[in-house]
């Protein structure tokens, strides 16, 4: 999946989610949530606290 | 290195503000005319001139480049650059206070050029536009390093 696509799914630009990825933001719960629901998987699955 | 819409954006908007009122405070400061009352038909032709050149820019900017609706990210980082614009404006403004009592209080023995009525114009449009600066540079800051 790209990361627009994504992005349109979440509601957000292709800029945070690229963001997200490389590690220089960090979502908001409801964010964390919406990108879990796209991939249909647990939350701490796609994403983990260090 | 690619730069996103916003970035772009911002850049414009913190050049035009450099370069008009860097120009209208190097006239003000180079001729030392601070205490010169300023002249209103300068001040109203660098606001007009200041709308448009930002909606030039803007609006070419939106035709090259496709522009996006805030999210998140873009309020927090906004939100925080004001922080920073705030916290800079009110130490300028506490300071050009103190200025004026310290003028009052050792009976014009201290005056500062900033201490007249035009020079207090001249340093509150001064720091005015420096904390519209720091707002535009902490977004690109940010949006650069991250949040």
């Amino acid at each position: 999946m790209s990361q627009q696509t994504l992005a349109d799914k979440v509601g957000v630009t292709r800029q945070t989610i690229f963001a997200i990825e490389k590690d220089k933001y960090s979502p908001s719960l409801e964010v964390a949530f919406k990108i879990s629901n796209v991939f249909k998987t647990p939350l701490e699955d796609v994403f983990t606290y260090e | 290195m690619s730069m996103s819409y916003k970035e772009k954006s911002l850049i414009a908007s913190m050049g035009v503000t450099l370069l008009l009122f860097g120009w209208y405070f190097y006239g003000a400061f180079s001729n030392l005319s601070l205490n010169q009352e300023p002249q209103l038909s300068t001040i109203i032709a660098l606001i007009v001139l200041v709308i448009i050149s930002e909606g030039i820019i803007q609006s070419f900017l939106a035709l090259k480049n496709k522009p996006l609706l805030e999210d998140e990210r873009d309020k927090l980082i906004e939100k925080i650059s004001y922080r920073y614009s705030y916290g800079f404006l009110s130490a300028c403004i506490w300071f050009l206070m103190v200025q004026i009592l310290l003028d009052t209080w050792f009976d014009n023995h201290l005056i500062l050029i900033l201490t007249t009525p035009f020079g207090i114009f001249h340093f509150l449009l001064l720091f005015f536009v420096l904390s519209e600066v720091i707002r535009f540079g902490t977004q690109l800051y940010y949006y650069r390093k991250g949040i």
